[in-house]
């Protein structure tokens, strides 16, 4: 038997999916949130107004980094060209690509899967997913499920988690 | 290729091991399809005769190892399909519970250079005329059958059926040479009366077998938009009869009050599927696509016949592609056909019960495929397959092939779906909607926002009125379906 760790509910042994609540039992490492490894986030150096604007980590297929403007940290993404945004949560079978728990998103209140940002083409754009404290382009929400483009600079806020949007500019 | 003229065994469509019981039975099988006084096709009384002296021989002991001296080996022999096997887990364990296993078959052309030429048809389209097809709807069907009439070949055998409480034949069954008037018989179809499927159906066959011809591709598709009502029974058997003479059915359900779950059982019994159509202004496509689907047949059938193992169930059968959809657990089995450029993949759940793993092996399975080739009408030698698994005391640590992961982390949301529509048939709303909102959670994380407000509006249907909307469920249901199918296209 396989009890799921989701829902509690037996299975069958040699199940590999929970019955009950569809949860992924076993070799779930194929299936998972792509953690952001600890050398992927550097430390920024908070340095005065003056040369403010961080330069972007030159990596080869990094598009967008966020800059977390509360910390100063760096994430750098790339590799592929649709991140969905959220945090996990224990017990919850929800996988966003980027996990901002470690980024005291629950404080902030950013929603389990929050928004997804995607390259189209040349650009970039941003679509809240209904999270419950939405998202914000400087300052101003979005509607839920509706595209909007990223330009360079612009200030983006899940909940109350505030980050920069560097976009590599080509 | 040089194709051998056929043996006795793969005449009667036995294994060459085969008892002499299965000979009979084959043999019984074959003369009641092909004798004279009830055969339809040219050239069967031929075949009948063959199949005559393919028993003559084979039933005689003596005569058949005479006989069998005289084959190549049996490894030697050019079948025409080939297969391959995954399996969920490396090894099963000795356990005193009973345990699941997944097995994926992928069947496929023996050699992917040949090209065969594309068999002739012989369609028959069969039109729902009732009332509720008023309007709209009936405009939308004449002209995508209009259009379907252009792409036909001089070889194709193509015709018409509308049907209502009692059906007529529109066009029937010929060379179709004169396309005006086709169209405009096709546009006299006056709609009108209730919905009986039996009746279009037994119609639209009677028509098929009027030439029915084992070099053609022999297919009927049903355009329905209603239930029907107490003739549901007649209407599989008839798809049963269809199976054994190799006619293909296909469904094709538009807007929200067809049977969705009577169009499955009636297509999976010919290896078929149903498809739903929730606007009529997509009638045109899916119609277009089920004939281009059709066209592009390279085995129109694989079957798959076995003997029921002891302490082993097979639980659930779908069919990953081409076409995904469930596949009827009968003996023996429609898999369903493979096409020019898509193999055919399965995947089987089966329970091993603790009593089948006392010994080293267990056989899960043990039968034989038997491909309907229309393009090579000689018969095609049975192909043995058997799913084996050894037993030991510990599981393996390899992880199941991510192929079988892909599949199944789709099938599971369909499975979900199906659970809830039976949980809320019963009455057991609560789990019916724990289970519709697990699988919105599911789809959002998948990135399917569409269908999983759909789910969630499904949920919250049950939760206030105990009932699913006609359309939503059906949503769902093709929703998650075509999901799987996007699963497999890089299964390799």
């Amino acid at each position: 038997m396989i009890v799921c760790s989701n829902c509690k509910h037996t299975n069958i042994s040699g199940a590999l999916f929970c019955s009950e609540c569809g949860a992924q039992l076993i070799g779930s490492d194929m299936l998972t949130t792509q953690n952001m490894a600890p050398d992927l986030v550097q430390e920024v150096v908070k340095s005065d107004v003056s040369h403010a604007k961080p330069v972007p980590v030159a990596s080869l297929n990094t598009w967008i980094t966020l800059h977390l403007m509360d910390t100063g940290q760096m994430l750098p993404l790339g590799d592929r060209s649709e991140f969905t945004v959220g945090r996990i949560s224990e017990g919850q079978p929800i996988m966003p690509d980027i996990d901002l728990s470690p980024y005291q998103a629950y404080a902030s209140g950013v929603s389990r899967l929050h928004a997804v940002i995607k390259q189209l083409g040349s650009r970039v754009v941003i679509m809240d997913l209904g999270s419950a404290n939405g998202t914000f382009i400087n300052g101003k929400r979005l509607n839920p499920n509706i595209e909007q483009t990223l330009n360079n600079g612009d200030i983006i806020a899940f909940g109350k988690l505030k980050l920069q949007v560097l976009l590599k500019t080509s | 290729m040089v194709l051998n003229r056929s043996d006795y065994y793969a005449q009667l469509g036995v294994l060459r091991d085969a008892s002499q019981d299965e000979i009979k039975r084959a043999y019984f099988e074959a003369a009641q399809r092909l004798h004279p006084d009830k055969n339809q096709a040219a050239g069967e009384t031929e075949l009948f005769l063959e199949v005559q002296q393919a028993y003559e021989v084979l039933s005689n002991p003596k005569r058949r190892a005479q006989y069998d001296a005289t084959l190549p080996k049996e490894e030697a022999q050019a079948a025409f399909i080939k297969y391959k096997v995954e399996y969920s887990r490396p090894n099963l364990v000795r356990l005193n519970e009973p345990q699941l296993i997944y097995v994926l078959l992928e069947t496929s052309p023996r050699s992917a250079e040949e090209k065969l030429p594309t068999p002739p048809l012989n369609l028959c389209l069969v039109i729902d005329r009732s009332t509720s097809m008023q309007g709209e709807k009936m405009d939308i069907v004449k002209a995508a059958a209009s259009q379907l009439v252009q792409t036909l070949t001089p070889q194709d055998i193509f015709s018409v059926v509308a049907f209502s409480d009692r059906a007529e034949v529109v066009i029937p069954a010929a060379f179709q040479s004169d396309r005006i008037k086709l169209q405009g018989r096709i546009q006299m179809i006056q709609t009108g009366g209730a919905t009986e499927i039996y009746q279009g159906l037994e119609a639209g066959l009677r028509e098929i077998r009027r030439s029915l011809d084992p070099k053609r591709i022999s297919h009927l598709i049903l355009l329905t938009d209603g239930q029907t009502y107490g003739d549901e029974q007649a209407c599989l058997q008839l798809a049963e009869e269809a199976a054994r003479q190799n006619i293909g059915i296909s469904g094709l359900g538009i807007g929200s009050d067809w049977n969705d779950i009577f169009l499955d059982a009636l297509t999976s019994r010919t290896g078929n599927n149903s498809a739903y159509i929730s606007k009529p202004q997509d009638i045109k496509k899916i119609l277009m696509d089920k004939f281009n689907a059709i066209n592009n047949t390279l085995a129109e059938d694989i079957l798959l016949e076995f003997k029921p193992q002891e302490s082993i169930d097979l639980n659930y059968a779908f069919r990953l592609q081409p076409s995904g959809g469930p596949v009827a657990l009968e003996n023996p089995v429609h898999l369903g056909p493979i096409m020019q450029d898509t193999p055919l993949t399965v995947i089987f759940e089966f329970t091993i019960k603790s009593s089948a793993c006392e010994s080293e092996h267990v056989r899960m399975l043990d039968g034989a495929l038997k491909a309907t080739v229309a393009a090579r009408p000689t018969p095609v030698p049975p192909l043995r397959v058997q799913f084996e698994q050894s037993v030991s005391d510990a599981p393996g640590d390899a992880p199941p092939p991510p192929s079988i992961i892909r599949a199944l982390s789709r099938l599971t949301l369909y499975r979900m779906q199906e659970k809830a529509r039976d949980e809320a048939q019963a009455g057991h709303y609560e789990s019916a909607t724990r289970h519709l909102k697990n699988l919105a959670q599911h789809l959002l994380a998948q990135g399917e926002k569409d269908l999983a407000k759909t789910a969630l509006l499904e949920a919250n249907n049950l939760e206030r009125r105990q009932s699913l909307s006609q359309n939503g469920g059906k949503e769902i249901k093709y929703g998650t379906r075509a999901l799987i199918l996007s699963s497999v296209e890089d299964f390799e």
